[in-house]
């Protein structure tokens, strides 16, 4: 398998409990530093395409901050209404300094 | 029949409610024999007999009688709606949900606690969906994108151009009443309802203030649909008399027969059951050094492999609490020399009417919340949640999410639930579903309830009827 993680950010710009959006091949990707673990997930809401970025984090799972649909942040599942379909979720690895994304 | 002409002798009224468990000492007998005392909360009685009369039985098969509590019980009552630390931050909101009424209980500001009625008032669509909670800078309806601003007042509807007769000033959110104790985010539907703390009485208040439940965060919180009316539901938790039958280990170590029940007011009562000594069901059978071997109530299992050998004449109850104040010392890295046993050790149930169970004690720290299930008036939800201490250092943790136990689950099944607790509510559901059952089968349309032991039901009793009859 050939090495398709890209770095998308400093380890040090992601300090534990922020979030943070990258644009990666276009695509927006929101990281999340959570309890040690960083989670790389798509920021479009599943439910209206609303942006993910400004919800609360709890217990692993980002709630939409316009219409309150959650997902977990490990899997992209939809949690709770108004969504039922999943969010993309993508492998992320630190490297170094680095925060690197796959999509 | 009762012969409804003889006369009531002063002497029967003065006695009815008056006898007490036989041969054993009384609840406040055994606290005052403690090594570190009791405070005052723990060391009074509020007991009054309220009547013998049976208790009609429509009122957990009538599904008319559910739906007059739904309009009149529920819509007038002080209800547990959420924990202030559910929504720590302002913006954040937690959505509770009873019958088919549901509120967005939010926080406007530091000190601002809003219920919004969880519905849009273009058509009606709810806001956020039941069992939520997030945060948000504003509360934008997904159906045609009305928006209200965190502080209920309209934002904004969408194409307002076609609705000039909608004045925004009066688009708020309706809302209802909000009021905060020990932690707890309380709400009333009711204008015209007396404020929690007249609702709740001095007595109670003094002692709910006593316990600084502010200072606990919820460490498990698990649910589950039970096969009873929620009052049915309720009752079962509300005396110690069924423990020699029903939780028979517990039996061993819980002054069951002996326990003290009090009430204060319409809204508020309790029971004391004092754990470390034997049921007077078992006097002679059970040794000092048994009780400690057998005790199975609160955090034994935290109580791992510590075998205790007591000395000659040591009593079980002092060893107990000694283990125990180590223990919670440990476990919450304070300084409980000042903790009294009882509180280490009993259990102390209140009822805040209508649906919550307070447990204040240490080592049996819970919190129950009992709702009617929406559309079937024959069962009911329930909620545990324990509380235990804030650490001391670092940051206040999350509360615990909920764990949603399907209905044929045994509560042992969630995650972080003591096993031996576990098994207890376990064997008080088998109960309710054999006592709903037998109450529809019934040819008797009545309960017959205990003066003393009994007295929770019926004072809850009591306070159901005023609600409902208006
Ligand atoms: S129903 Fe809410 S905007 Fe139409
Ligand atoms: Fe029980």
């Amino acid at each position: 398998m050939t090495d398709t993680f890209s770095p998308v950010l400093k380890l040090a710009d992601l300090p534990p409990g922020s979030k943070k959006v990258v644009k990666l091949d276009g695509k927006p990707v929101l990281l999340c530093n959570y309890k040690d673990r960083i989670f790389a997930v798509s920021n479009i809401c599943s439910h209206q395409y609303k942006l993910l970025h400004g919800g609360r984090v709890r217990h692993g799972k980002i709630t939409c901050p316009v219409h309150g649909a959650r997902f977990d942040l490990a899997t992209g599942e939809a949690l709770d209404l108004p969504a039922t379909e999943p969010i993309e979720t993508y492998d992320v690895r630190v490297e170094g300094d680095d925060i690197e994304v796959s999509l | 029949m009762n012969d409804v002409d003889a006369p009531i002798k002063l002497d029967d009224v003065l006695k009815r409610g008056g006898a007490r468990c036989p041969g054993a000492p009384t609840t406040q007998e055994i606290i005052a024999d403690d090594t570190v005392p009791a405070p005052a909360w723990v060391r009074s009685e509020s007991y009054e007999f309220l009547g013998d009369e049976d208790i009609s039985t429509d009122r957990y098969t009538d599904p008319a009688f559910a739906k007059r509590e739904f309009d009149t019980l529920w819509t007038k009552t002080w209800q547990f709606a959420c924990r202030e630390e559910h929504i720590p931050e302002v913006g954040d909101y937690h959505v509770y949900d009873l019958g088919r009424y549901s509120f967005i209980i939010t926080r406007v500001g530091e000190d601002d606690i809003r219920a919004y009625y969880n519905a849009c008032l273009h058509r009606g669509t709810k806001l956020r969906a039941s069992g939520t909670e997030g945060s948000a800078c504003e509360f934008k309806c997904s159906f045609h994108g009305w928006t209200w601003n965190l502080d209920g007042t309209h934002k904004s509807s969408t194409c307002d151009w076609d609705f000039p007769h909608v004045d925004s000033e009066k688009f708020s959110l309706p809302q209802a009443r909000v009021a905060t104790l020990g932690g707890f985010v309380f709400i009333n539907m009711d204008p015209e309802a007396p404020s929690l703390e007249d609702y709740l009485g001095p007595e109670a208040l003094s002692h709910i203030k006593a316990w600084k439940l502010e200072n606990r965060y919820i460490t498990l919180h698990v649910s589950k649909r039970l096969p009873a009316n929620w009052k049915l539901t309720m009752e079962a938790f509300m005396e110690a008399y069924h423990v020699i039958d029903t939780h028979p280990q517990v039996a061993p170590s819980n002054g069951d027969a002996n326990s003290q029940y009090d009430f204060y007011g319409d809204h508020v009562d309790r029971f004391i059951s004092t754990l470390g000594v034997v049921s007077p069901h078992l006097y002679g059978e059970i040794s000092e050094q048994d009780i400690v071997d057998q005790f199975t109530l609160g955090d034994s299992s935290a109580m791992g492999d510590t075998k205790i050998k007591l000395e000659d004449g040591e009593k079980a109850r002092g060893a107990v609490a000694k283990i125990f104040r180590n223990m919670f010392e440990q476990a919450a890295n304070a300084d409980l020399s000042h903790v009294s046993d009882s509180e280490l050790l009993d259990c102390f149930s209140y009822t805040v009417f209508p649906n919550t169970f307070l447990f204040p004690g240490i080592s049996l720290p819970m919190v129950y919340r009992f709702r009617p299930d929406p559309t079937d008036h024959r069962k009911s939800l329930y909620e545990v949640f324990f509380l235990r201490p804030v650490p001391r250092e670092g940051e206040r943790p999350e509360p615990a999410e909920p764990i949603h136990l399907g209905d044929d689950q045994s509560f042992t099944e969630a995650e972080g639930m003591d096993p031996g607790f576990g098994q207890i509510l376990d064997q008080d559901t088998d109960n309710l579903r054999l006592q709903q059952e037998g109450i529809e089968a019934s040819a008797k349309k009545s309960i017959t309830l205990g003066n003393y032991q009994e007295i929770r039901v019926r004072h809850f009793e009591n306070a159901v009827d005023k609600y409902v009859a208006g």
